[in-house]
């Protein structure tokens, strides 16, 4: 018997200490698409995101109520796909112990799958994905209480900066080319609304669709170039809109291309080659070493990852400054609940300084009438990138003031 | 010419000389079926293979010819490969088994892609100008015209040798009545190997011209393999000008389709054309009626 509770105490010893380590551990997911069409963003949010919490853990955590926690991220590729994207949704939503979830470059995925973090009432902070769609659906359903976050430039800044961008060329006449992806729609809708508060200034001479994996885009390129379009407004991803860039090389016809951020994807720039040049889209980060607040996260992430370019430097810097601030609102909550994490999300009270920007209270509270409210980027701090030579750089030099002072909110 | 004439015509030789790719492949289910009476259902697989082992040669900084050389012989082995293990047997039992062991070793090669090369949609680099020429008001790339140029050049390769060669007289010679082939001394059994080999080198090299134009993926070709089974079904298993004339029609077609129905239509023309040649001619518009005598 003696012998038995010697045993007895050592294996409960034994035990303890693991059970206060599980205790001592954040539980956050990351999802995206690591494969596929989408894969630049999803890796480079990533991996943006797992750089930010290699460097809190290397601190010793994040301290909560008194007590430093190290992050353990759990991964889920959705492969960009809608139904994958719903599975792993209902997957982490029924794990217990996630506290949050970053992520998510589909929007398609988002409309699909974020209704059960939402049910569960699990934080959730888009990134890099910009439809409109992710975060309207929930004013259109009047969602009382939200615990969803986006922190990217959403499609109706980045539609309005296209046009604006058309308009300063002196464009008159433009095409809108989109896929047909929940994205690709919603980029066209957003666009058309944006053509018409320009007040006759500009006019849409055609609209071409095309489906994700369509490589030969001749046919949509005649129309336009037929219908006499100066410009081409393009909302889609990296593969296609290569074959967009190439299919106007082809036939000489050399109009500007202005689309979504998609265009700085690593896979549309060495795709199109030579014939991406000169591809305008707007960025909320350039990777651009003379840029004094962004030099340490590029080389960073340069280092950690080894490579020479980031695949997508906006999903990376997302990816990063997203996870800093969750882990601001963890350590502000004081708790690794999703309902306090929510509440402290929506009036940070801290400053980050991130990648992208010094961020002062980037959210507040959820109101169903203003989607802002949990939007965390504007007009202001968005600049126009243009690709030049296998990189993307500033469109327009005036420009790098914005990237240097960080808008902050 | 009439700015929307030329539109029509753009679309019509971008699409035909596509169009030579299904042509392409094709040809690889014709020389298979001449041989055995049997096809590879996973024909199109070989092509991406085909793509993927000439674009990791090439990044392996060996010249372009080389690496398409390579991928030939690898497409070669293939083809070898997938008659030993999927279609032999099941002939040899005379039963039609050979149809989703083919299939079944088409998903294999596209999950080993996956594996291997990931899911991306990679450029291929090719030596020629990446611009454009102009013929009458319409532009044709260079990587366009090889891919017309290959497919051509290789058909008209193998014709020759299955005319003017030895081993093309007999591969010709079991096609035509194995066993009495065989009586005359010729080994059909490695006849029809050969005609594999010569399949899956075929589909490897159409995977090599076809890349540059589409990018190299695991799923480049899941449309192909049906486009060309059409191709193959419309023209007749027996002629390779009639492979020719109805790849370039069908290429055409679908590019007319999408560009004056929008592009969702562009996959209809091959599925009537297959509807109506299943129905009026069966033996396929260039093909012959073979009469056997009991």
């Amino acid at each position: 018997m003696k012998a038995f509770r010697s045993i007895l105490a050592f294996l409960v010893a034994l035990s303890l200490p693991s059970d206060v380590r599980a205790a001592d551990v954040v539980k956050i997911a990351v999802t995206g698409p690591f494969s596929g069409g989408s894969a630049p963003m999803g890796i480079s949010m990533r991996d943006g995101a797992k750089l930010a919490v290699s460097q809190i853990n290397r601190r010793g955590g994040i301290l909560v109520g008194g007590k430093k926690m190290q992050i353990e991220v759990i991964e889920r590729d959705d492969e960009g796909k809608n139904d994958r994207g719903a599975l792993i949704a209902q997957e982490i939503s029924s794990m217990n112990d996630v506290s949050a979830v970053i992520g998510t470059v589909n929007t398609g995925v988002a409309v699909m799958g974020d209704k059960y973090y939402v049910q569960k009432g699990i934080v959730k902070i888009i990134t890099p994905a910009a439809g409109s769609a992710s975060m309207t659906q929930w004013s259109r359903a009047g969602a009382a209480d939200l615990p969803i976050f986006r922190f990217a430039a959403h499609d109706g800044i980045q539609s309005r900066m296209v046009v604006e961008q058309a308009v300063k060329l002196g464009i008159r006449k433009v095409a809108i080319f989109h896929d047909d992806t929940n994205y690709g729609v919603s980029g066209r809708d957003d666009l058309l609304f944006q053509v018409r508060n320009q007040a006759g200034r500009l006019s849409v001479v055609d609209i071409e669709k095309f489906a994700v994996g369509n490589k030969d885009m001749t046919g949509q390129l005649i129309k336009a170039r037929m219908a006499g379009a100066q410009a081409i407004l393009i909302w889609g991803i990296g593969p296609e809109l290569a074959a967009v860039a190439s299919g106007k090389k082809k036939l000489g016809y050399n109009v500007p291309l202005i689309g979504g951020w998609t265009l700085s994807m690593s896979n549309f720039i060495d795709t199109a080659g030579p014939a991406g040049n000169g591809a305008l889209m707007p960025q909320t980060f350039i990777e651009d070493l003379s840029v004094a607040r962004a030099k340490p996260f590029i080389m960073a992430y340069r280092q950690a990852y080894r490579v020479a370019r980031i695949p997508s430097p906006v999903s990376a810097a997302q990816g990063y400054d997203a996870t800093l601030l969750l882990a601001e609102a963890i350590h502000e909550a004081g708790s690794t609940q999703p309902s306090k994490i929510k509440a402290a999300l929506e009036n940070l009270t801290g400053v980050v300084k991130g990648a992208i920007a010094d961020w002062k209270k980037p959210w507040s509270k959820w109101s169903p009438a203003n989607e802002e409210s949990h939007e965390a980027f504007r007009r202001a701090f968005t600049v126009m990138g243009k690709v030049q030579n296998g990189r993307v750089v500033l469109a327009d030099p005036a420009d790098r003031a914005v990237l240097e002072r960080g808008p902050g909110k | 010419m009439n700015p929307e004439l030329l539109a029509y015509a753009q679309m019509a030789v971008s699409g035909g000389l596509m169009g030579m790719a299904y042509a392409l492949v094709a040809y690889g289910f014709q020389l298979t079926f001449a041989a055995g009476k049997a096809v590879n259902f996973g024909q199109g697989e070989l092509v991406m293979l085909g793509a993927f082992i000439g674009l990791t040669l090439t990044g392996t900084g060996l010249p372009y010819w080389a690496s398409i050389s390579g991928a030939v012989a690898a497409g070669a082995a293939l083809g070898w490969f997938v008659e030993k293990s999927a279609v032999r047997l099941a002939l040899k039992q005379h039963n039609e088994g050979w149809i989703l062991l083919t299939i079944i070793l088409g998903l294999f090669a596209v999950s080993a892609a996956e594996n291997i090369w990931g899911r991306e949609d990679l450029p291929y680099p090719a030596p020629w100008d990446d611009g454009s020429i102009d013929i009458f008001g319409i532009s044709v790339t260079w990587p366009e015209l090889a891919v017309a140029g290959g497919a051509l050049g290789v058909m008209l390769l193998v014709e020759i040798a299955k005319r003017y060669t030895m081993t093309g007289i007999a591969v010709q010679a079991v096609s035509a009545d194995p066993d009495a082939a065989e009586l005359c001394g010729i080994r059909s059994d490695a006849a029809t190997s050969l005609s594999w080999a010569v399949s899956g080198a075929a589909a490897a090299f159409a995977g090599t011209i076809i890349a540059p134009v589409t990018t190299v993926g695991p799923t480049m070709a899941a449309a192909l393999t049906l486009k060309a089974f059409s191709v193959a079904v419309v023209a007749g298993l027996d002629s390779a000008i009639g492979l020719v004339l109805t790849g370039i029609f069908l290429g055409s077609a679908e590019n007319l389709a999408g560009f004056m129905l929008g592009s969702g239509w562009r996959e209809t023309p091959g599925l009537v054309l297959l509807m109506l040649a299943l129905a009026l001619r069966p033996q396929g518009i260039f093909g012959k009626t073979i009469i056997r005598k009991v």
